[in-house]
């Protein structure tokens, strides 16, 4: 095995670590920071798998431009423009911490445990491969509790960029073979969405005075 | 047995609109006409490809390109056929309908002007993106080309961009893509767990999956075919997750609605079509499952129809109601069913398109949309009335229309299946329809004018560039419905095509 086991579980943890501080941070600001770290995080984790799958290597360089550089750089833009401070979330700071922790130990425990029911090839889920798995649901798991428990347009923007950083990553274990342009395409795609998602928010804090999602309600029925 | 021929007609008829999309959004900065004429240009390209393709099909050809990256059997030209036959009259409306003052006093004329090349551009894109996306045999770039269908339409959505159109704009790119994310993580799945079966990359090439598809585990094949369904369904309009639909096709633009509701879901109901169907024969009690999803889709789409005012609200919900046919109708499994549901994807979206295209034109006169401020216009424009009625009839499936043949097929197929509750909910949601599109003609061309808050000067007719377009796609509606032989060939090519695949 070829893997630096230690090297790809910290780099797991820590990387679980920055999507709590993406989701939590009341500064939009510092969230976006902690995405972007998270973002070369994963970076680091593909370099690390890229070791048994020189493939990879052009992965990760995807990953920096489009999750690292690009990314970021939009959402600080947007962030400059709408004010850094989030609208307050459903839940107060404590209780959704709280539901974050409980969210993520409990379902890293059960993906960890069940992942093989998910798995497309007996690689998929050997050693660190089950690890990265499980690692990636989890953070898909919390994007979606963000994009569902805020109120903030633009931390609902983070939730889905930390969702789509979750597929980036399961891809290391489930498709490792995939062909270069199916990944560039998949990267791409979510990125040009992330730009337009932000300058339609641009949008509604022009003509709303607000990001907050609770002041869409025009249209409802 | 068909046979299979490389054919540059493969990525001709998306990459013509593509290029022609991008000359209208690069030329039409110089002038606005120059725009208008790629757009026309690009449109008629992809409907000239479509028709040489389906004299392909017809004659019992596949047509592959760029390896075997891009296929088109009869499936797919039925499809491509459906897109463009639908992209050309909208964009043919959209000429004379962006240039009408009134539509856009709220932001000024000099901002609209300025907007529109971005406009052409990005209408001819999404027509590209959808037509790509039923060309393409490889099942990630299938979900890039559904996906790449949102980004090209997100800001058509919000093209007024007021707070109506924002909301459902920003709604729309929301619960869309993280929606698609399920079929991504669907297709990653199913992709690597046929690379045991298939060498090298043909473990991406659908027609290749077809065959394997019964071969992967278990377990991995419900999560599949669960977030395939959560994926392609959320584009679908498949109840629940249809809550973006009614709020984007009502708040963009009439000729990009009539491309939401007439063939974008329909596109997903294809890659749905596409990916499920794979695994019809191993999984038999999908097929019902699948037939109840249908059955709550058209009962709730037809409910909330009932409560709406808005006209743009109403189509968009009977959108999400007449999905539930297609839906059902491939749910059946059998080769009328999936004839049948086809045969209603093809007419639904003639029908569709017509009506957003009418209440564009009432748009145009009367600058208002809602029933309650609406009334007594039949007189001053009967061709509009006409072409209304006609699109109404047809979706609620009345003889002699188009609409009346294809739900027949459905009720029919869920005869012969022996599932009589199906049959009994498509029954029972068609008077539904009947119910809420007659209201609304009724509120809108019968009775006396009540121009409350509409404009003051008396509405007229709209020019023929408006209902030219509108009176062709009312003639197929009723063509089809007279003469439902027509289509026969290339359905019952689309239909045996499924149908022998799961009855194998």
């Amino acid at each position: 095995m070829p893997y630096n086991e230690r090297l790809i579980e910290t780099l797991s943890m820590v990387m679980i670590i920055t999507s709590i501080a993406a989701v939590e941070s009341q500064d939009l600001r510092r969230a976006a920071v902690a995405y972007c770290l998270q973002a070369l995080l994963i970076c680091g984790l593909i370099l690390a798998f890229a070791v048994g799958n020189p493939a990879l290597y052009l992965w990760a360089a995807v990953a920096l431009t489009t999750k690292a550089v690009l990314t970021p750089w939009f959402l600080l833009r947007c962030i400059a423009k709408t004010g850094a401070r989030e609208v307050q979330a459903i839940l107060g700071f404590g209780p959704s911490v709280v539901i974050a922790s409980v969210l993520l130990f409990s379902f890293y425990r059960l993906t960890h445990t069940y992942v093989h029911a998910l798995a497309p090839t007996p690689g998929a889920v050997a050693g660190v491969f089950r690890t990265n798995l499980a690692v990636a649901l989890t953070v898909f798991v919390l994007g979606l509790y963000a994009i569902l428990s805020r109120r903030d347009a633009i931390k609902t923007v983070i939730g889905l960029c930390l969702l789509e950083n979750a597929v980036h990553l399961s891809l290391v274990s489930l498709a490792p073979g995939l062909k270069e342009t199916a990944l560039i395409g998949i990267a791409t795609e979510v990125v040009v969405t992330v730009y337009l998602l932000l300058y339609i928010i641009a949008g509604i804090r022009e003509k709303l005075g607000t990001t907050d999602t609770f002041a869409l309600s025009e249209l409802h029925w | 047995m068909e046979h299979s021929i490389p054919s540059n007609l493969t990525y001709l008829v998306f990459l013509a609109p593509a290029v022609a999309g991008l000359l209208a959004w690069l030329s039409g900065r110089v002038r606005r006409a120059f725009a208008e004429v790629f757009a026309v240009l690009g449109a008629s390209a992809a409907f000239a490809a479509s028709l040489a393709i389906v004299g392909q099909a017809l004659q019992g050809r596949v047509l592959t390109g760029w390896g075997l990256e891009l296929r088109v059997d009869s499936l797919s030209a039925l499809m491509v056929l459906l897109i463009s036959g639908v992209g050309l009259p909208a964009t043919l409306f959209a000429i004379r309908y962006l240039r009408h003052r009134r539509l856009y006093d709220s932001q000024g004329r000099d901002i609209t002007d300025a907007r529109l090349p971005s406009f052409y551009g990005l209408f001819l894109l999404f027509l590209a993106t959808m037509l790509w996306g039923c060309v393409t045999n490889n099942i990630i770039m299938l979900y890039v080309s559904v996906e790449a269908t949102t980004i090209a339409s997100g800001l058509l959505v919000a093209f007024y961009w007021d707070r109506r159109a924002l909301e459902a704009a920003y709604k729309y790119l929301m619960l869309l893509t993280v929606g698609i994310t399920f079929a991504l993580f669907a297709a990653v799945l199913l992709y690597a767990s046929a690379t045991p079966y298939l060498p090298g990359v043909s473990a991406l090439l659908i027609s290749e999956l077809r065959g394997v598809a019964g071969l992967i585990p278990r377990s991995v094949a419900l999560f599949v075919i669960a977030f395939f369904i959560v994926g392609f369904g959320t584009k679908a309009g498949i109840a629940p997750f249809h809550p973006w639909l009614p709020d984007a096709h009502a708040e963009a633009p009439s000729p990009v609605s009539a491309l939401l509701s007439g063939v974008m879901i329909k596109m997903a109901a294809y890659a749905l079509a596409r990916t499920i169907t794979m695994f019809f024969p191993v999984y038999a009690p999908l097929t019902t499952f699948i037939v109840i999803v249908g059955g709550f889709t058209m009962l709730l789409g037809g409910v909330m129809s009932l409560a709406q005012d808005d006209l743009k609200r109403l189509l968009a919900y009977s959108s999400v109601s007449q999905m539930g046919y297609v839906i059902m109708g491939l749910g059946f499994g059998t080769y009328l069913g999936i004839y049948g549901g086809l045969f209603h994807l093809l007419t639904h979206a003639l029908a569709k398109a017509l009506l957003f295209l009418s209440v564009g034109a009432v748009i145009y006169a009367t600058s208002g949309r809602a029933m309650s401020q609406l009334g007594g216009l039949g007189k001053q424009m009967p061709i509009t009335a006409a072409c209304f009625f006609v699109g109404a009839f047809s979706i609620s499936g009345l003889p002699p229309f188009a609409g009346f043949m294809s739900k027949l097929t459905i009720v029919l197929a869920g005869a012969d299946a022996g599932m009589w509750g199906a049959v009994g909910v498509a029954i029972f949601s068609s008077l539904l329809t009947l119910v809420v599109v007659v209201r609304a003609g009724q509120a809108v061309f019968w009775g006396m004018p009540k121009f409350g808050v509409v404009a003051a000067q008396s509405p007229r007719e709209v020019p023929a560039s408006l209902w030219v377009p509108m009176a062709a796609l009312a003639l197929l509606s009723v063509l089809l419905g007279v003469y439902p032989q027509l289509a026969y060939p290339l359905l019952n090519q689309a239909a045996a095509n499924i149908a022998g695949f799961i009855s194998h």
